[in-house]
Parts: structure tokens; C-alpha cells; sequence
């Protein structure tokens, strides 16, 4: 490498060393080539003011409440998020629970009115209208729940954003 | 008590960590927040936010990383988010002279002994601050973490989620812009 070009290299990687962002073999090859270059140890100089500038900047405070809120700010949000993920579950069990419920009555109103042969039946005779309004109003109302689950769910994810 | 005892006290459920935590970073974390939204109000706000996502998160923080990088990125990744809600335009590009208030730079004067003394550093770090004001965000988040945080290159890297060549480029590359205001307004002071 020329002289001018190890210069030019040089000159690059000054910013560099007052950064001390440079490894020990290419600090002490600069420092060899600033030893005998007076426009390099003069270009160093100036990246040094400015590196000390930087690392003296004053710290900018924060304001003297900010400690106190911001822990109050994190507790209340963990307690709400706490609270909603509660919230959530017990609704969940809830629908479980209607499902549960409704799909286990069945049987039980048919043994209950008819006795255990009638649950065996698996023919309908005139049951079956019956049958139909109360599986479609089953499905309705669990529907409606997990329907309104899901709501709750969106604006719960809105108050939170 | 240790930032390594809190870490892992808080991993714990143990919330009186969370304050300990709040109280050992709050000026290098507000500092961190300031010097890349600049306004004191949105900078205290991230600061919320971030503690606020520490807590939630602080299960999948992996505890043989570096817990300042992890801090530190994750309040880099909510101040970008935030810069780039309230102000779309490229963040790798440098404000407008007229969007700054000079709230920050008077905050930035060095206290030298001697008047005289103290009125030259005021005048030289009211033009750093001014001069660093002005870059781009990018390259003002690289010299705070260098300079200000004094992180070593590979925890920058980790913040700033890039590889090491990339970080010392930013970082050399930032430094001579900000030399280059400092020699333009030298010239202006000059003439």
C-alpha cells in the first residue's frame, strides 16, 4: 500500500478509533502512521475534542414523578390484563358449561319422561318436532355466547391498544 | 440488590424488582428514549410503555443474554414503532431546524468550573446538542449507545438487531456528518 492510500485509509478510520470501535492491531497501526503524519495526529486531535464532547453530554433528567407513575402505570395495567384474562375464562367456562348443560338434558328429559327404554328409542314417533325447536334454540344460545365472547373479546383488544 | 437479582426475582413474579429495575435505568433509559423522539412528553410515555412491556415479557427474557440490550431494544422497537405512527417520513432522514425546541439543548450544557470556562462548554455543547439534534435518528441512537450508554459494539448490534459491520459503519458514518455540521457551523460562526 502507497503511502497516500494508507493516508486515505488512515483518515477514514480516525472516527473510528475515538469511538474506540477499532481492535488493538489497527489501533497500533494508526498510531505508527499518526507518530510520523502531523495532518493525521492534527485530524486526530479534532475527532477527539469531538468524541470527549459526546461522551460529556449532560444527562437529561427525568421528571421526579415520572419513577412513581410509571410503577403505579405497570401495576394497574397488570392487575386490569389480570383481571380481563379472568374474566375471559370464566366466560369460557361458562359457554362449556351451556353446552354441557343443554346437550345432557336432552337425554335426561327423555329417561325423565319416558323412562330408560325411551332413551334407548332411537325412533322419534312425534318427538321430533320437539327435537328440532330444541336443538336449534341449543345451538342458538350457545352461539349467541361464544358470539358475544368474541365481542367482548375485540373490545377488550381496542381499550388495550 | 443486583440488576441480576431483580431480573430473576421479577422472572419470579416478584414486582418490588420491577421498581429497583425502574429506579437503576430510569436516567439512561429516559436519556436513550429523549435522544431519539426528542420531546420530553413522548419520551416519558415510551418510557411507561417499555417498563410496562419488560413486565409482560420478562418470562421469555432468555437470562444469559445481556439484560441491557434486551432493555434496550425493547424500547427502541416501541420508540420506532411510535416514530414511524407520528412521523412517516423516513426516519434516516435529518428534521427540519423549525421542528426542534430548545428544551434539550439547554439541557445538554457541560458544568466546567470558571465562568468563562463554564460560558465556552455551554457554547460548545449547545452546538453538539444542536448538531446532533439535527441527524437522522439512526445515526443519533448509534453515538447515545457509544457514547452516552458506552455499550460495546456487539451489545449495540444486538439493539439494534444488525450485524457488526453494519453498526461500526452507522457509527462512522455518524460521526462525520455530525463533524460536518459542527465545521458548517463553524464557517457560519466564521464569516
Amino acid at each position: 500500500m502507497s503511502h497516500s492510500d494508507e493516508h486515505a485509509e488512515i483518515v477514514k478510520q480516525l472516527p473510528l478509533l475515538v469511538a474506540g470501535a477499532l481492535d488493538e492491531d489497527d489501533e497500533a497501526r494508526i498510531a505508527r502512521h499518526v507518530a510520523a503524519c502531523p495532518d493525521c495526529a492534527n485530524e486526530r486531535e479534532r475527532w477527539q475534542v469531538i468524541a470527549a464532547g459526546l461522551r460529556r453530554l449532560a444527562t437529561p433528567q427525568p421528571s421526579s414523578a415520572l419513577f412513581k407513575r410509571t410503577r403505579m402505570m405497570v401495576m394497574d395495567q397488570l392487575a386490569a390484563k389480570a383481571e380481563q384474562r379472568q374474566n375471559r375464562i370464566v366466560m369460557i367456562f361458562l359457554v362449556l358449561f351451556s353446552w354441557a348443560v343443554t346437550v345432557v338434558s336432552w337425554p335426561i328429559f327423555r329417561f325423565a319422561t319416558g323412562g330408560l327404554l325411551s332413551l334407548l328409542d332411537i325412533r322419534f314417533r312425534q318427538m321430533w318436532q320437539f327435537f328440532a325447536i330444541f336443538s336449534a334454540l341449543t345451538w342458538l344460545a350457545s352461539g349467541s355466547a361464544a358470539l358475544l365472547l368474541s365481542l367482548r373479546r375485540q373490545h377488550e383488544r381496542r381499550l388495550t391498544q | 440488590m443486583g440488576i441480576e437479582a431483580a431480573v430473576s426475582q421479577l422472572r419470579g413474579g416478584d414486582l418490588d424488582a420491577l421498581s429497583t429495575l425502574i429506579a437503576r435505568y430510569q436516567n439512561r433509559l429516559y436519556r436513550y428514549l429523549l435522544r431519539l423522539v426528542r420531546q420530553p412528553a413522548e419520551a416519558e410515555d415510551l418510557f411507561q410503555q417499555t417498563w410496562l412491556r419488560v413486565a409482560e415479557k420478562i418470562r421469555s427474557y432468555d437470562p444469559s443474554r445481556n439484560f441491557d440490550a434486551w432493555l434496550f431494544t425493547l424500547a427502541r422497537n416501541l420508540a420506532f414503532d411510535h416514530l414511524r405512527r407520528i412521523r412517516p417520513q423516513s426516519l434516516d432522514q435529518p428534521v427540519s431546524k423549525g421542528s426542534q425546541d430548545g428544551a434539550m439543548v439547554s439541557q445538554l450544557a457541560t458544568s466546567d468550573v470558571g465562568p468563562f470556562d463554564q460560558l465556552l462548554a455551554h457554547e460548545r455543547a449547545t452546538r453538539l446538542a444542536d448538531a446532533i439534534e439535527n441527524l437522522p435518528v439512526t445515526y443519533r441512537e448509534v453515538l447515545s449507545l457509544r457514547f452516552e450508554e458506552e455499550m460495546k459494539l456487539e451489545e449495540i448490534a444486538l439493539v439494534l438487531s444488525a450485524p457488526l459491520p453494519t453498526v461500526k459503519s452507522r457509527l462512522r458514518r455518524s460521526l462525520e456528518q455530525l463533524r460536518g455540521m459542527l465545521d458548517a457551523g463553524s464557517a457560519e460562526v466564521r464569516e
